[in-house]
């Protein structure tokens, strides 16, 4: 049998499929998540079992340690809350993701977000005790930088990126370190620009960390640059369960000229307003507003435990673990201009706060790895 | 109309191997014309459908959308005219103007007429479905005739969505009448035509059924089969979802007009 082909260009034609092109996609998406919910919060789950450390991104990413399989093997996870899938999971040379037991620092954790989201500082009780800097978008390590006895307890980025600082703990040994920003390729400078001791006005504490002091210096605890990035706010934790914290705010260039203002209780919590005037604090379950500098400070008018102020506007999104008549705590968001509570909603085991970069969407995660999302219609 | 082979019926001795083969092969390419036409309407039918969804969607839905991102630009360009110094309200009001212009264009200019939900009537599924049958550019190994197939295809694409049977019929009457429809030089090369139809149109085949599954899988499905549902059980939900971002057009309206309530969602 004989066959032959008309010509050259008589041969198969692929035929593209013909997809649907949908060119509402963004608005469908909108209007299925309107659609799923019925107030401004947005539940979902991101992960299984349980993790106290985290830290959330202004884009809606969560970095924290897998859930907890103790002496086993653990690894510190990046998740993506809108998409509730594990991202990737973050190593360094040496990690071995198993504690040693009684270890001091074991399952100690901290972690902060570059304000763009692109890097990454993190410390975790399994890697040497160093801040790792990690480049998210290009997911490689940039390096490692300061030596310390204990994992910091705090860490925290500035407004635009200007300033590290690094909070921590462990009595005599606690420090507060401030970095600056490097324009190579690690964004941060090797040696911190500032470093301090125990607050003056302080009792520092005599003795090793086994011995525990009342009334005495425990370390720096939650830290914030202030939005105009001139200021630093840390809290100095003290000794004893009915101790009283102080607030330590001092320049964010050189930690000096220092104010310390002291609070009734622990502080768990504390945020400064966008104009960077005020601060809005969290102790022993009351929230406060205390004028940056000075003595001025007034009770506000709900309990919370941990609160976030929004980038530009009068808005603070908070926790409280429990509410009045009731055991149950619940997320709320605070007008401070006219100090009225709305938007609430119950939600239990809160461990980080934040709004998103633009502000129009607040994220809260728990240790169960519930997500809450507030994302109002009008923000 | 042509005389097709399989119509002969010689005595079984006569038939040569290759006649047999040939016929065989027609008889496969014959049940899987059928079956593309089938699943080409299929296809056909979902594309419309979520094609006239969308425009639905939009015309409802989406034009709030842009309404109320218009306000909430208003509004955020107003508080960033107040606080000057404040670089991410600046940035916030820049985004909510971005976002605005975006949603706007997607949404489009609101029809004056409402767009209707599709739903074709039985005598333009049955035409629709014959005119893939015999001019499906996967049905030819000609690179002219298949170009040719591909245009019409398109049309009848469109006539459909609109319902349009004189359309249809005239692209079937039109394409049997030229000279692509005429076949025939041989039974050897006929018989390697017909495995190269037989091959496209099982290549088509996977290729329709992996643009269906995608379109199952898109969100704009996602929504639509949400209303269905809803619709079932007597719900209008997308006269609700109309109501809910008309509440927030109020809302922002109040909030552009008392600029002490522009601070607060």
């Amino acid at each position: 049998m004989e066959t032959h082909e008309k010509s050259a260009t008589k041969q198969i034609v692929h035929t593209p499929p013909q997809g649907l092109a949908v060119r509402s996609a963004a608005l469908v998406v909108r209007g299925l998540r309107d659609l799923t919910r019925d107030s401004n919060w947005l539940i979902k789950k991101v992960f299984t079992g349980q993790s106290s450390h985290m830290a959330i991104s202004p884009s809606g990413q969560v970095c924290t340690l897998s859930p907890q399989v103790r002496y086993g093997s653990q690894r510190v996870v990046l998740y993506d809350i809108e998409l509730s899938a594990a991202m990737m999971a973050l190593s360094v040379p040496g990690e071995t993701g198993t504690f040693q037991p009684g270890s001091v620092d074991e399952e100690a954790a901290a972690f902060a977000w570059s304000p763009t989201a692109r890097y990454l500082v993190a410390a975790w009780g399994a890697w040497h005790p160093q801040l790792h800097l990690f480049d998210v978008h290009g997911k490689m390590l940039l390096g490692a930088f300061g030596v310390f006895d204990r994992i910091p307890q705090n860490l925290a980025w500035s407004e635009t990126g200007k300033y590290f600082a690094a909070a921590s703990s462990g009595g005599k040994g606690a420090t507060l370190r401030v970095w600056q920003a490097t324009r190579q390729e690690m964004p941060l400078s090797k040696s911190p620009v500032a470093e301090i001791g125990a607050p003056q006005g302080i009792e520092p504490q005599t003795y090793g960390e086994g011995f525990e002091e009342e009334g005495a210096f425990r370390g720096y605890g939650k830290s914030a640059f202030s939005p105009n990035e001139n200021m630093l706010a840390s809290v100095a934790s003290i000794q004893g369960e009915w101790a009283d914290d102080s607030i330590l705010i001092a320049e964010s260039h050189s930690l000096q000229n220092q104010s310390l203002f002291q609070a009734q209780g622990h502080i768990t919590d504390l945020t400064w307003t966008p104009d960077s005037r005020q601060i809005v604090y969290c102790a022993a379950g009351q929230a406060y507003r205390l004028a940056a500098g000075s003595p001025d400070f007034e009770p506000l008018p709900f309990g919370a435990e941990l609160c976030v102020c929004h980038p530009h506007l009068p808005l603070c999104v908070c926790f409280s673990s429990w509410l009045k008549n009731s055991a149950k705590g619940r997320m709320f968001l605070v007008d401070l201009n006219r100090m009225t509570v709305f938007d609430e909603y119950a939600a239990e085991g809160v461990v980080d706060l934040r709004w998103s970069l633009d502000g129009s969407k607040a994220f809260a995660m728990t240790q169960s790895g519930m997500a809450y999302i507030y994302e109002p219609a009008l923000l | 109309m042509a005389l097709k082979e399989t119509d002969v019926h010689p005595p079984a001795a006569s038939i040569k191997p290759e006649d047999q083969e040939l016929a065989r092969k027609r008889e496969e390419q014959a049940v899987l014309e059928t079956e593309l036409a089938d699943r080409e309407l299929r296809s056909a039918n979902l594309r419309a459908e979520l094609g006239a969804f969308e425009r639905q969607y939009l015309h409802f839905v989406g034009s709030r959308y842009a309404d109320l991102d218009e306000l909430k630009a208003q509004i955020a360009e107003r508080l960033a005219r107040e606080q000057p110094r404040n670089q991410r309200a600046q940035q916030a009001a820049r985004d909510a103007r971005a976002r605005a212009n975006e949603t706007k264009s997607v949404a489009g200019e609101k029809a004056a007429e409402e767009p209707r939900a599709f739903r074709a009537a039985p005598g333009t599924k049955r035409l629709y479905r014959e005119v893939a049958k015999r001019i499906h550019p996967d049905l030819t190994s000609d690179r002219e005739d298949r170009v040719k197939r591909q245009q019409l295809m398109a049309e009848a694409n469109e006539a459909y969505e609109r319902g349009d049977e004189t359309r249809l019929t005239k692209i079937l009457t039109e394409y049997e009448c030229s000279p692509e429809a005429v076949q025939g030089e041989g039974p050897g090369a006929e018989l390697v035509r017909v495995i190269r139809r037989i091959s496209q149109a099982r290549g088509r085949l996977a290729e329709i059924e992996a643009e269906m599954q995608e379109a199952l899988r898109s969100d704009l499905y996602q929504l639509k089969s949400r209303l269905d549902e809803a619709q079932k059980h007597g719900r209008d939900v997308l006269k609700e979802m109309v109501a809910k971002v008309d509440e927030q057009i109020a809302q922002a309206k109040h909030r552009l007009e008392d600029p002490e309530s522009a601070r607060t969602p």
